[in-house]
């Protein structure tokens, strides 16, 4: 067996322990509930409920903004994000966050949203052209 | 169905463009099959001759498409699909190219391009590569052909579309009722280009990136070529300049996306390990590994197996990402935006394609490639090498593991759609935990092997100048990183450990570059990259783990390993003119400025020292871009100071509601509690406010003071710009909270007559929360009917005086050639003239007013002046040049004792930013270190290109 293969069967070994231990790294999207159970850090997804309230108020705190979101399950919970507002947050189709729970609130710290995508915004635009035709 | 005439249509350059996207396709087919079968029979010239011809046609057929592309945007034909969704006619003819290579269509024409260009020097450059090099350069011109073909494939009711045609008509894209107009190119318009890609860096990244690309063709092509053509040696030494020439440009296209990102978006960095910068990554390190081997093999035939194994995959993995970043298959996992085409199909084919005949060419030959029996000795530099070849494949490995999680999910639910995908909850602890030891093993096999040799199987005989050398480096890179320590933080042993091992790679790289090379720049490609990997990493470690936000308490070296906390509390709230001391920094906003659809907000920052000292004092102008419509904010733009050792970056995070949306500042607007007051020029009114507050229900009484400063009848207001014919009114109005009387605040809101309307400019006084606009009424008030007034005509020569009622007396004081009068604005050819009057009440006071006598074009105009205060109006209407004569006309109405005023107490105040600002120390290091890099790799092409045209001649 030549040393070169040695070396390479080690970096195989040390590759499988650390993808395994990666592993760890990785979970499944949680839901409000598994979240309140488990009380660890977790990724949501779900949808912004829109007809609750959003708030964000620059003047009295830039770094604090609150709505409800509606996981998998149909679950309703605040969620806080201690940051400013993003743009189009209303737009997004589905949000993304890691965090975890803080008695009824679940303490945001991190946020993905996926808005709709341009093209979209296209045929809204088309739209509004024939209405004035 | 009833075909309609369209009018306005310009339909030829679509005829050829499809046409030509057709022969390009077939020509590149032609070009691919001749090239190949030149393989089999060498000794006919025709069939190599075919390719060429072929591809030439399949050249000029693709260029035609790009010039009829650019051509129909130009001209802004919006009846085509492609025009219309990217062009529109505010787009400045510099982004035309942006905007070109803004859709998927695009940028495959974009990467055709290049592979053209590539393909011609190759053409005259490959010699007896030509033919199986080009073959496989004109397949993937098929395939990428394909991607734009947009022709329907089988029959019934669902044919299978291959490929997305640039140049369909917007009309046989979309069914709108709009399409029954003949007319309807006059009823549209382009959609332009995201706001958020009208920038230089959309000029430049996108070409460059791929020309990168598509420059890892070239390598590839070869060890086809060279599988094909069962000569494993004779590739190695052509294909080494491509190669470090295709990792030189993909690695500066790879650092411009990270540039853009830090410095025209507000991701505040530049890296964030994302699955699209991350499968940009992986085929680089690739390249690299295999330029590695490549220098190996070249140098003692060894490694031909692990060559061929990287410049396939390289390619390989080039699709590969082509296929995540565009198939819509990355999901959620991505912040980059991505729409999915239908394509999803066709790039797997071709993804399989580039995979598996290679690979299948491969394993079929693997047997066949030379293997030398005897083994790399141990202290040979090529063992080391490719050492390090091996730890960077691992490390792409690893890379393309975790960012094809998502394929993994989905493929796992094709089989079982039960199966819940899963994520990394973490991403950017997650890689970086495993890569710093990639970049540590690399660091230290790069400094240590410089001082290896080829082939050497015993290090006995200069074991002592070894060790001399390395221990230098060694000592070097230990000093250089203790200073480095006083610098910077590392927090964790394992970073430091990290920061070490970048020392020594440049340092041992400097010392070899000095002892060995004896400062030679040919031959220092290798040591300007290595030196500059060292420099890039500490410029991450030192932009990286000593961020600093000025804008929040904290440091964000807290959990960089553990938990990712970047984004909390990282903003703070600045009035303007109202000076925030947050950590070493009093921060001040002190004002902003509108530029066409731009609004930029400027912030001050003042550095101050422990001992209360001001070091030193910048403006950043951080700034946001309005939709066209104002409707909303489109895109947000930070702005950064620059420093040899630092960067200060800032971005606005957010703005008062009314100011990010018109819908919600005229919902706001309307609601406001107007409340009307007559303010007067002698005595202040109160105005009342009852505030309840909302936690406790108390109630709280505010009085405010308001009086009349005056009446302004050429008014300024920042909204307001002046046009001729205009009657503009301004009240100069002052306005005070009784708690803090010496605060007096003065506005003077606007109204505006033009034509037939009226514009409103009101005024907000912030700190008092008020806001203040003029009500219609006042215009009874001002501009009386003239028809009422009882005028009367005086006749007075200078000096003169004119009495009325025994309590006014009127004196003409003279005529005044240059005279100012609000509606006056003079133009080439007028005659006028003023006519000073003094008016004095009472024996009392005196009041000065000029009404202005004005020929143009042959007609006489009388600008009126007025008093409010006595309730004067007065004409000048006649000279009689002989007498020195002036006619006046004058009469009085009633003196204005009191005018009305709109006043609102409950309009929250907004001027304010939300604003995020971060340190980002030795960042330049970063960059320093990756341009040298990038430089290095194209460097060490020179002098292979020098040696071969020496042997050439």
């Amino acid at each position: 067996m030549k040393k070169i293969h040695i070396i390479g069967i080690v970096m195989i070994v040390v590759a499988v322990v650390l993808l395994t231990n990666a592993a760890g790294d990785m979970s499944t999207y949680a839901s409000f509930q598994e979240a309140e159970i488990s009380q660890q850090r977790v990724k949501i997804a779900g949808e912004l409920a829109k007809d609750k309230a959003m708030e964000y108020r620059p003047e009295v705190d830039p770094n604090y903004f609150s709505f409800y979101i509606k996981d998998m399950n149909g679950v309703e919970r605040k969620v806080v994000l201690l940051a400013a507002k993003p743009q189009d947050f209303e737009l997004s189709e589905q949000i993304v966050l890691t965090g975890q729970m803080d008695g009824e609130i679940f303490v945001a710290t991190d946020m993905l949203m996926k808005c709709p995508s341009k093209y979209k915004d296209e045929e809204i635009y088309i739209k509004s052209e024939e209405k004035e035709i | 169905m009833e075909s309609i005439q369209y009018v306005e249509e310009h339909l030829t350059p679509g005829l050829i463009g499809r046409l030509a996207i057709i022969i390009g396709f077939v020509a590149a087919l032609f070009s691919a099959t001749s090239y190949f079968a030149s393989t089999t029979n060498p000794t006919d010239k025709r069939w190599i001759n075919m390719g060429k011809i072929g591809f030439g046609i399949h050249s000029l057929s693709i260029l035609s498409v790009i010039v009829v592309m650019f051509f129909i945007m130009i001209n802004r034909y919006y009846e085509y699909q492609y025009v219309w969704a990217h062009v529109s006619d505010e787009l400045p003819l510099k982004y035309i190219a942006s905007a070109f290579w803004e859709g998927q269509e695009g940028s495959f024409l974009l990467w055709m391009f290049w592979n053209i260009v590539l393909g011609i020097i190759l053409i005259f450059k490959s010699g007896k590569w030509e033919g199986p090099v080009l073959g496989t350069i004109a397949t993937i011109q098929v395939l990428l052909n394909s991607m734009i073909l947009g022709v329907y494939l089988g029959f019934g009711d669902t044919p299978y579309k291959l490929g997305s045609n640039p140049l369909l008509l917007l009309r046989d894209t979309m069914d709108a009722p709009l399409f029954s107009n003949a007319d309807y190119l006059a009823l549209i318009k382009g959609n332009g280009l995201n706001p958020l890609l009208q920038n230089y860096w959309m000029t430049i990244h996108p070409p460059t990136l791929f020309l990168g690309f598509s420059s890892t063709v070239v390598p590839f092509a070869f060890a086809v070529g060279a599988l094909i053509k069962k000569d494993y040696q004779g590739w190695i030494t052509p294909v080494l300049p491509w190669a470090l020439f295709s990792a030189g440009i993909l690695g500066i296209g790879i650092l411009m996306g990270g540039a853009w990102a830090y410095e025209a978006l507000t991701f505040g960095g530049y890296w964030a390990w994302d699955p699209v910068e991350n499968m940009s990554l992986v085929p680089w390190l690739i390249l690299v590994a295999g330029v590695h081997t490549n220098l190996i093999a070249k140098a003692t035939q060894q490694s031909l197996k692990s060559t061929f194994i990287f410049y396939l995959l390289t390619f390989i993995l080039i699709v590969y990402s082509t296929f995540l970043t565009r198939s819509g298959v990355l999901g959620d996992t991505s912040v980059h935006a991505f729409t999915e085409m239908g394509l999803e199909n066709q790039l797997l084919l071709f993804l399989l394609i580039v995979a598996l005949i290679p690979g299948g060419i491969l394993f079929w030959r693997w047997r066949s490639i030379p293997n030398p029996e005897k083994e790399e000795p141990t202290s040979s530099r090529e063992f080391w090498m490719f050492i390090g070849t091996l730890v960077l494949f691992f490390s792409s490995v690893l890379i393309t593991a975790s960012t094809s999680l998502p394929v993994y999910n989905k493929i796992r639910q094709l089989f079982d759609p039960t199966f819940i995908g899963e994520v990394i909850t973490d991403p950017i602890p997650h890689y970086n935990k495993y890569q710093i030891w990639i970049a540590v093993f690399i660091a230290f096999l790069s400094g240590l092997a410089q001082f290896l040799r080829y082939r050497e199987t015993s290090v006995v005989n200069r074991w002592k100048k070894l060790i001399v050398d390395w221990g230098v480096a060694l000592i070097i890179s230990g000093v250089l990183g203790g200073v480095i320590l006083l610098w910077i933080d590392t927090y964790v042993w394992q970073y430091t450990v990290l920061l070490f091992s970048a020392t020594f790679v440049v340092a041992s790289n400097f010392w070899y570059w000095f002892k060995i090379l004896k400062w030679k720049i040919k031959l220092a490609g290798s040591v300007f990259s290595h030196i500059g990997f060292g420099l890039m990493i500490i410029g991450v470690l030192a932009s990286g783990l000593n961020e600093n936000i000025i804008t929040s308490n904290s440091f964000l070296m807290e959990g960089v390993i553990e938990g990712d906390d970047a984004s909390l509390r990282n903003n703070v709230l600045l009035f303007e003119n109202t000076p925030v001391k947050i950590r070493d920094f009093q921060i001040t906003y002190s004002g902003d400025s509108l530029d066409l659809y731009t609004k930029t907000y400027f912030v001050d920052f003042a550095k101050i020292e422990e001992n209360g000292d001001t070091t030193e004092r910048f403006t950043l102008a951080p700034n946001i871009l309005y939709e066209k419509d104002f409707s909303k904010i489109a895109a947000y733009n930070p702005s950064t100071k620059r420093y040899v050792s630092h960067d200060i970056f800032s971005s606005i995070t957010a703005l008062p509601q009314v100011e990010m949306e018109a819908e919600i500042k005229r919902e706001k607007e309307a609601n406001l509690n107007y409340r009307l007051q007559y303010l007067s020029f002698e005595d202040e009114i109160s105005i009342f406010d009852t505030v309840t507050n909302e936690t406790t229900g108390a109630v709280t009484i505010n009085e405010f003071r308001a009086f009349l400063n005056g009446i302004d009848r050429k008014p300024k207001h920042p909204e307001y710009t002046a046009e001729e014919g205009d009657i503009a009114l301004g009240l100069a109005i002052g306005l005070y909270d009784v708690k803090a009387p010496d605060k007096i605040y003065y506005a003077t809101p606007v109204m505006v007559i033009r034509g037939q309307l009226l514009y409103g400019y009101p005024v907000q006084i912030n700190p008092l929360n008020a806001k203040i606009k003029l009500s219609e009424a006042v215009l009874d008030i001002i501009f009386p009917d003239e028809s009422q007034i009882p005028y009367r005509e005086i006749k007075l020569k200078k000096g003169e005086r004119y009495s009325v009622n025994s309590s006014y007396t009127v004196t003409f004081e003279g005529f005044n050639r240059s005279p100012e009068h609000p509606n006056l604005q003079p133009k080439e050819g007028d005659i006028y003239v003023g006519g000073q009057l003094k008016i004095t009440a009472d024996n009392q006071v005196s009041y000065w007013t000029e009404p202005v006598f004005l020929i143009r074009d042959n007609q006489p105009f009388y600008l009126k002046t007025q008093i409010e205060n006595i309730g004067f109006h007065g004409r000048f209407v006649e000279i009689d040049p002989t007498t020195e004569t002036a006619t006046f006309s004058i009469g009085w109405t009633e003196p204005v004792d009191s005018i009305p005023v709109e006043i609102a107490t409950d309009s929250l105040r907004y001027d304010y930013i939300v604003l995020e600002a971060k340190v980002f120390p030795g960042i330049n290091l970063f960059w320093l270190g990756a341009t040298l890099m990038m430089l290095g790799l194209l460097l060490a092409v020179w002098p292979k290109l020098k040696r071969k045209y020496a042997l050439g001649s």
